[in-house]
């Protein structure tokens, strides 16, 4: 897995987003080392589509979503949105731009200044821009808070210690939807979250989707709660794209074999069920300082053979809008 | 079996709410009272000294049998001179006070000033990384490594040697310029130094990339988004600083770098009677040390406090 390529990516026009050849690198103190965080992934979103980006810890996940943001600017590739490159942008031109990419953080708390009222940080942005007069922007924050179910009334007097994760959390998504952006970014939006809560955000993305015309990118490690939410999934590891897939197309019929192995990791809420062996994922991620040659999840892969090792499996097609980046996938093209 | 009768609690008016706003009493530390009321009484008695009717002036010289009393320390603390008299007869008390005016213009000043720049630069070496954070340290080393005495001898020795300085607005003493400026220098690098590592990590959070992410520019984060986070961190750094400088501001007197006319500083009255502690010229010694003493303890203190009270707000969070 872990290639590279571009068979996968719909025609230049069709989509809202495309990312190509995605490259960010961080220097390791003053060694001349460096961390091959995201390394030459490219995906694509269509207008109204819901993305689901997973894998394990520090396969480049949310680097990749911050990447987009140009938070901080990519070392190569090229990320397109609405047919604007954004890595040439600079100045007031970025600035614009990415008000029409928001996005959503893993920890609720820690997104929030906890020094400034509810009201005043979700109002920020329109105060950034000078949109209205502090009438119509209160009401518009006010209209916004609701749409998210926080009371505006607390939100005028409360700071976000006194609210819960979750609430929190719909903070944070009203203060991305002030600016009525086109695509937002939820980067692990609810892994902080009890299950319960989890629902009640989720299902409001979902709603706020639908009213406000939004395209998402939604990176998460839970394969389950990525399944329900994504139109389409890309699966990553080690900083590369492994396999693209419908959402039920993906859970259904995997063909990488860590997908097979992320999907057999997921909990069966029966205690009679015991993991076997062959299903598990032996070892630790590799070093993305010094990543392994050939395909990246070689090292870990239950099926690797000498090919694996020598040469970077390409993302191929195998029909109904399913790609993979094996040299043995585990079902081929019909 | 009667009937209950059920008070419905009126609607809090303002001054209920307002009343509401500060703690009860039980909850208020003793030292914490302590400390604030002794500020606040010497703070007073600083300013109104001119005006104050049992505060002598400071430069009144006693005359005739008078002097012969009074002088070369003769006047011990009494009901009329509170604090005893100082070599030459005068009020101890009365220059106490006086220099209490002038000790804490310097404290004050100095620090204010180096939360100004000390923050200011810290703030965008922690902000801004890269080569600008590298200067500024090796800044902010070489004036920690620097010896104290040895900046006081050149800024006041050289520079602000006598006479006045005119500013415009203020006009003032040379030296009293000198010592504020030496103190300010000293504490510039330490303060830096804390605002930049709480700067090098608030700006990591994920609220100050929500911002950017917004088109917020960098002087709004640091000014909305940053600055508000560090404020806590400077007020208490801010007292314990001042307390600090208080105490510096005393061993300059003591080398005889420091502020002499037209009244002195504390330090200065300690160093002007401590070689004649053996003949009698303890209590001119002991009253400002005193005073030094209690207020740096109660400049501690109220700091402690201040320190406590917002680690209270980020426990919660």
């Amino acid at each position: 897995m872990a290639g590279t390529g571009k068979a996968h990516l719909h025609p230049e026009g069709d989509a809202l987003l495309r990312v190509e050849d995605l490259l960010v690198e961080f220097p390791v103190g003053r060694t001349g080392l460096k961390v091959n965080a995201v390394t030459g992934i490219s995906f694509d979103v269509l207008p109204g589509e819901t993305l689901g980006l997973v894998g394990e810890s520090g396969c480049g996940k949310s680097t990749t979503g911050k990447a987009i943001m140009q938070l901080p600017r990519p070392n190569g590739g090229s990320i397109a949105f609405g047919g604007q490159e954004l890595t040439s942008l600079a100045g007031e031109g970025m600035r614009t731009l990415r008000t029409n990419i928001q996005m959503i953080f893993q920890d609720p708390i820690s997104s929030l200044n906890p020094r400034r009222k509810v009201t005043n940080i979700v109002m920020e942005p329109l105060n950034i821009w000078g949109i209205g007069t502090p009438e119509e922007r209160l009401k518009k924050v006010n209209e916004v808070l609701e749409a998210v179910g926080i009371d505006p009334e607390r939100a005028a007097s409360s700071r976000p210690y006194q609210f819960s994760g979750g609430q929190c959390q719909r903070i944070s998504i009203a203060r991305a939807l002030v600016l009525d952006p086109k695509m937002i970014i939820c980067d692990e939006p609810v892994s902080a979250l009890d299950v319960s809560v989890q629902a009640q955000v989720l299902n409001l993305l979902e709603d706020l989707k639908a009213k406000f015309g939004l395209t998402l990118v939604f990176i998460a490690h839970d394969l389950a709660v990525v399944k329900n939410i994504s139109d389409r999934v890309a699966v990553m590891y080690l900083g590369k794209m492994c396999e693209v897939a419908k959402s039920d197309d993906l859970y259904l019929r995997p063909a990488h074999p860590y997908t097979q192995v992320l999907l057999n990791s997921i909990p069966v809420p029966d205690p009679k069920v015991r993991p076997t062996g062959n299903q598990r994922v032996q070892g630790e991620i590799p070093s993305p300082v010094m990543p392994p040659s050939g395909c990246r999840f070689r090292t870990r892969c239950p099926i690797a053979q000498d090919r694996c090792a020598a040469e970077e499996p390409q993302l191929q097609a195998l029909g109904d809008d399913h790609y993979v980046a094996c040299h043995f996938p585990l079902r081929t093209a019909n | 079996m009667s009937d209950t009768v059920i008070e419905i609690p009126s609607r809090p008016n303002i001054i209920t709410s307002l009343v509401r706003r500060i703690p009860p009493l039980r909850k208020w530390k003793f030292g914490l009272v302590l400390s604030v009321s002794y500020i606040v009484v010497l703070t007073f008695l600083a300013v109104f000294a001119n005006v104050l009717p049992f505060v002598r002036r400071y430069n009144v010289l006693p005359k005739g049998a008078e002097a012969r009393r009074l002088a070369s320390y003769r006047g011990k603390p009494s009901s009329e001179y509170w604090f005893g008299n100082d070599k030459l007869g005068r009020d101890t008390f009365a220059r106490s006070v006086y220099a209490a005016q002038k000790t804490l213009t310097i404290g004050l000043a100095s620090i204010v000033a180096a939360l100004v720049i000390g923050g200011l630069l810290g703030m965008l070496a922690g902000y801004y990384r890269g080569w600008y954070d590298r200067v500024l340290s090796v800044i902010f080393d070489v004036l920690l490594a620097f010896p104290a005495i040895v900046l006081a001898l050149i800024v006041v020795g050289r520079f602000f040697q006598g006479g006045r300085l005119n500013l415009g607005v203020f006009e003032m003493d040379k030296r009293f310029f000198g010592v504020i400026v030496v103190l300010t220098l000293l504490s510039i690098a330490p303060l830096a130094r804390i605002v930049r590592a709480q700067t090098l990590s608030l700006s990591q959070r994920e609220y100050v990339l929500a911002a950017r992410g917004l088109g917020a520019s960098s002087w709004r984060i640091l000014v909305r988004e940053i600055l508000p986070n560090l404020l806590p961190a400077m007020f208490s750094v801010a007292f314990t600083g001042l307390a600090v400088l208080l105490v510096a501001e005393g061993g300059l007197a003591f080398l005889g770098f420091s502020v002499q006319l037209p009244f002195p500083t504390w330090g200065f009255m300690i160093n002007e009677a401590r070689s004649d502690l053996t003949k009698g010229g303890g209590w001119a010694v002991f009253f400002p040390c005193v005073l030094l003493f209690l207020t740096v303890l109660a400049f501690n203190v109220i700091g402690d406090r201040v320190a406590r009270r917002f680690d209270i707000r980020e426990a919660t969070l």
